[in-house]
């Protein structure tokens, strides 16, 4: 277990490494000096080059990145090219309302998901086609455009939630709630419709298994053959399923954000990719991957638990 | 990005990120469907996604001819307009024709979504090859760089590089499909790796055709269908990231129409020209619809046939059956067998709207006693033996006839009733104890669990009651045994294992399903022994279902030899097996290389030609005779199971006195030489391995 952990967290590691590179090549591969980019179109050239010089961008690539690694690993992201901020700082604050978005809608995600999915597989039958073709639509609209028909709907048409806008948790929980519920909503519908498609799938196959008839044979209960037995034996992909749900969620939350005003990290690369802004891309592309594979790994030592074979070895 | 950069096929459950090792059983075989066409065009969902694609193709292509406006001729006397006359999808905020601009972008958004499908699945596929053919260490190389690629944030990384090269489209979504690939070589792999380990690869190996030849030769042609499953559903996928991107910002440049742009453009006028959303959106999301109902149509769709709990919607319609079936037949009193004796009549079984699998089948097992239920595979003796215990799988059912057991018809009980009897009266052992027992649970839970709802016994005491089974069944160290999960302990131990759940409930009939054929030999001896001597202990009775005639001799009592789902001959064992009455059973013994003595073993040891004919093939009269040796035109008539003489045996052939008067023997049938590579002889105690 102590050796998968480590394993893991090398493995953690690594990718962090990689997508730091990429995201530094990337960068670097972006039209525009720094300093053109943070004087703004009418600078002198000397200007530029001034500030180009004083930030280094002049110096070996293997240099710049060894010395962006060094101020990143003790938390400084640099400054934003456009005004100047810290991007820790602008990212920490933004981190959280990506955070609460993906956290929220996956969690939605998965309990509507499983629910729809245990039902279309133990019920059967009309049941069963009609949450099939709903999770067929949920996987094929858009969640832009579900975004904005929601917004017609429960904003416009009727104003149950507020339209666009994030309010801090600090602020105000109940508005903070309020804030989140329609672009939570918004990115569940695909999430829903993909996880409930996996448990049903997970669920079928987990009833198709032969031990299912030995629980049969003895007796044992239907309720406790389908929620003990059945998915338990069904959880490890469907965790894996709510696992990969939410690295899309987080990534997804690009266009949430953007549909409903809210400042998080989507915006944050949304508004820098936009303007060059080198130092903020390159932030917010490896604050987004270190989330993303903690919750990986989390998740999938969660699954390491859950499956006794896993456990053992 | 939108709904599923890394894809996860819909209906084929996306496999843990901790690489395959996550499956929880050992025998997911991945299934190798063949790609075919016609089911494209099985069901009306993926016929309409045919047709829709096929027009939106032919549509887009064209559009330069047929488009009623250029993309930016703009109607001042029509701005924000529903659909009219002259605009039949109505205008945007400038007047424009959203039907020309929804079509003049239909190409581009098309052709730029191939080009992720054509990257993704193809170096998905390559890479797949490339592990499956490149041995361990360039598949965990491999394996590790996927991994790497599906837990970074996709969209991010896309993202960024816009950032880099700009809306360069193509480029954008040739990057996004590498970014994909690694998903799709996850799906590939297990596959890739299934086709590269066949018997005929490995000849192929052997006579020195290249890795690349077999790669493309054997192993690709078996991923055709999934390429093409993979191909639709990433098409769809590609589409709603490109207008993801375009309704960011991040699309074609501005006056330039894209599916994402104007439904960006849309979502401004929602509040006074609600309307706007709908064409875009539609055209939109029909498109991934019809792109997926392709995808799903030849993808391995999951479906409850072969649930062993059948679905609320498939227990209503059973019990509607059975309350027929109980109508039809009501027990009489009179009629009744002894307590603890099963009496099967006229027994029916087939598949739901279909086929029968079981005909007019009739057996009685006496109280003590052991039944065997002999056959090849394919002559309804497992059928059988569920449907004593109502566990026959989803979509099979009891047709006709009565199980009378200690007053009931098992027959027409319901699923209610059954429940109150399985474990309790009847239990069952099935062949292969290590997925019989749940692997997600221990020895321990699974037994005191099955001992405290059978018996309603406390917690501290069905443990020592589970203690007690195990010792019963021969197992030294059942303390150590209670805390293992099954993947922990032999075959033969889970057998053990099994046999003591189903003595949990202390049963007065055990139907046990090829209970050693899973197991190898000494084990085989072990578990008969341990059961003849549970049978001597407990006094309950046993059908033990086995196509071993050896196991029948050890054994059984009595014997009821199944063909083509019906018995065609029934007895004693002994006198079954020393003075065989019909052809089959004669054909039986004269195959089984155990039943000949080393002395007399004949040459060549005897085969019955041919196969056991399909449900639907069965003919009017003997269903045997087109592979019996002794067959004559009688044997065309419907054949009555006919008192054979000896004792209270039974025999279902025309010819059964002719051959006893006779004393004909089954003979080896000369193979042609021509032939002798391409035989596999039906030998009795193989055939259950090539099932």
């Amino acid at each position: 277990m102590a050796l998968f952990i480590t394993k893991r967290l090398l493995m953690a590691l690594a990718t962090v490494l990689v997508v730091a590179v990429l995201a530094f090549l990337l960068v670097h591969a972006m039209p525009g000096s720094p300093g053109a980019v943070s004087l703004g179109a009418g600078a002198t050239q000397e200007a530029i080059d001034e500030v180009n010089q004083r930030l280094g961008w002049n110096d070996p690539l293997l240099t710049q990145f060894v010395r962006w690694l060094g101020d990143a690993v003790q938390g400084n992201l640099g400054t934003s090219l456009i005004d100047g901020r810290s991007v820790s700082a602008d990212l920490a604050s933004r981190l959280p309302v990506t955070a609460s978005l993906a956290a929220g809608a996956t969690l939605l995600s998965a309990l509507l998901g499983i629910t729809l999915g245990v039902t279309a597989a133990v019920r059967g039958g009309t049941a069963d086609r009609i949450i099939g073709a709903a999770c067929g639509m949920g996987v094929a609209l858009p969640n832009f455009w579900v975004g904005v028909i929601f917004v017609y709907l429960f904003a416009v048409q009727s104003s149950i939630f507020p339209a666009t806008g994030y309010v801090p948790f600090e602020a105000s929980p109940q508005d903070w709630a309020l804030s989140l519920a329609l672009p939570v909503i918004t990115l569940a519908v695909g999430g829903a419709a993909f996880i409930a498609r996996q448990t049903r799938a997970s669920m079928l196959e987990a009833l198709q298994q032969e031990h299912i008839r030995t629980l049969r044979a003895t007796a044992t209960p239907t309720w406790k053959i389908l929620y003990v037995h059945a998915l338990r034996y069904a959880s490890l992909p469907i965790v894996a399923g709510i696992a990969l749900q939410f690295i899309q969620l987080f990534g997804g939350s690009v266009i949430a954000e953007q549909l409903f005003a809210m400042p998080g990290l989507g915006q944050a690369v949304q508004t820098s990719v936009s303007t060059h802004d080198a130092p903020s891309v390159q932030g917010v592309v490896v604050i987004a991957t270190v989330v993303v594979v903690a919750v990986n790994l989390v998740l999938e030592l969660a699954t390491k638990f859950l499956d006794p074979k896993l456990r053992a070895s | 990005m939108i709904p599923s950069v890394a894809p996860a096929p819909a209906g084929s459950p996306a496999e843990a990120p901790a690489a395959g090792a996550a499956a929880p059983t050992v025998s997911r075989r991945p299934a190798l469907t063949r790609f075919s066409g016609s089911k494209l065009f099985a069901s009306p969902g993926s016929i309409a996604g045919v047709a829709w694609l096929a027009a939106m193709v032919a549509a887009s292509v064209t559009a330069p001819l047929w488009l009623p406006f250029k993309t930016e001729d703009q109607d001042f006397t029509a701005v924000l307009s529903g659909p009219t006359a002259a605009h039949w999808l109505g205008t945007d905020e400038l007047g424009r024709d959203l039907l020309s601009r929804i079509f003049a972008a239909a190409a581009g958004t098309l052709g730029t979504s191939m080009i992720t499908v054509l990257v993704a699945v193809g170096l998905g596929t390559i890479l797949a090859m490339l592990a499956a053919a490149g041995g361990d260490r360039t598949e965990s190389v491999i394996s590790r760089t996927t991994e790497i690629m599906m837990s970074i944030p996709g969209t991010v990384i896309i993202l960024a590089v816009i950032g880099a090269v700009g809306t360069n489209i193509p480029v954008v979504m040739a990057i996004l499909g590498i970014l994909i690939s690694a998903g799709i070589y996850r799906v590939m792999l297990g596959q890739a790796k299934s086709l590269q380990s066949q018997l005929y690869v490995d000849a192929a190996k052997v006579d020195g055709v290249s890795m690349l030849g077999i790669s493309l030769r054997h192993v690709l042609p078996g991923l055709t269908n999934t390429i093409v499953v993979q191909s639709a559903l990433i098409f769809a996928v590609g589409m709603l990231i490109q207008a993801g991107l375009a309704f960011i910002g991040f699309g074609p440049p501005i006056p330039q129409p894209s599916w994402g742009g104007m439904i960006q453009s849309a979502s401004q006028h929602v509040y006074d020209a609600p309307w706007l959303m709908v064409p875009t959106g539609a055209v939109l999301a029909l498109t991934v619809l019809a792109a997926n109902a392709i995808g799903n149509a030849l993808g391995k769709s999951p479906n409850a046939t072969a649930s062993h709990l059948p679905s609320a919607a498939a227990r209503r319609q059973r019990a509607k059956a059975v309350s027929a079936i109980a109508a039809a037949s009501p027990v009489n009193p009179e009629e009744a067998p002894a307590q603890d004796q099963l009496s099967v009549r006229n027994l029916s079984v087939g598949v739901d709207g279909s086929v029968r699998l079981v005909t007019d089948v009739s057996f009685d097992v006496e109280r003590g006693t052991v039944l065997g239920l002999v056959g090849e595979s394919g002559c309804g003796k497992t059928m059988t033996a569920l449907s004593l215990l109502g566990l026959l799988p989803s979509g099979v059912s009891v047709t006709g006839g009565e199980i009378l057991w200690n007053g009931r018809n098992l027959a027409a009980a319901t699923d209610k009733d059954m429940e109150g009897i399985r474990g309790r009266e009847i239990a069952l052992i099935s062949q292969e104890p290590m997925r019989a027992l749940d692997p997600m649970f221990t020895v321990g839970y699974q037994l005191t669990a099955a001992i405290r709802r059978l018996r309603g016994m406390g917690k501290a005491e069905a443990r020592t009651e589970a203690l007690g089974l195990l010792q019963k069944v021969g197992i030294v160290d059942a303390e150590r045994i209670l805390k293992t999960y099954p993947h922990q302990i032999s075959g033969g131990m889970a057998q053990r294992v099994a046999i003591a759940l189903a003595l949990s409930g202390r049963p007065r009939l055990l139907v046990a399903d090829e209970p050693t054929t899973a197991l190898d030999v000494t084990v085989q001896a072990e578990i008969l022994s341990l059961l003849r001597s549970l049978v001597k202990d407990t006094g309950m009775s046993v059908v033990i279902v086995t196509h071993d005639l050896g196991v029948v001799a050890d054994i059984c009592d009595r014997v009821a030899v199944m063909y083509a789902g019906q018995v065609v001959e029934s007895g004693q064992t002994a006198g079954i097996l020393d003075n065989p009455r019909h052809p089959y059973t004669l054909a039986l013994l004269a195959a089984d290389p155990h039943a000949n003595s080393a002395a007399d073993m004949p040459e060549r040891l005897a085969t019955i030609s041919g196969q056991v004919p399909q449900p639907k093939d069965w003919p009017a009269g003997c269903r045997f005779a087109a592979r019996c040796q002794f067959a004559g035109s009688a044997c065309a008539a419907p054949v009555p199971l006919l008192p054979s003489g000896s004792e209270s045996g039974l025999v279902r052939c025309v010819k059964a006195d002719e051959l006893a008067v006779e004393g004909l023997a089954w003979v080896p049938t000369e193979v042609p030489t021509h032939r002798l590579l391409d035989v596999t002889p039906k030998v009795m105690t193989v055939e259950k391995d090539l099932a």
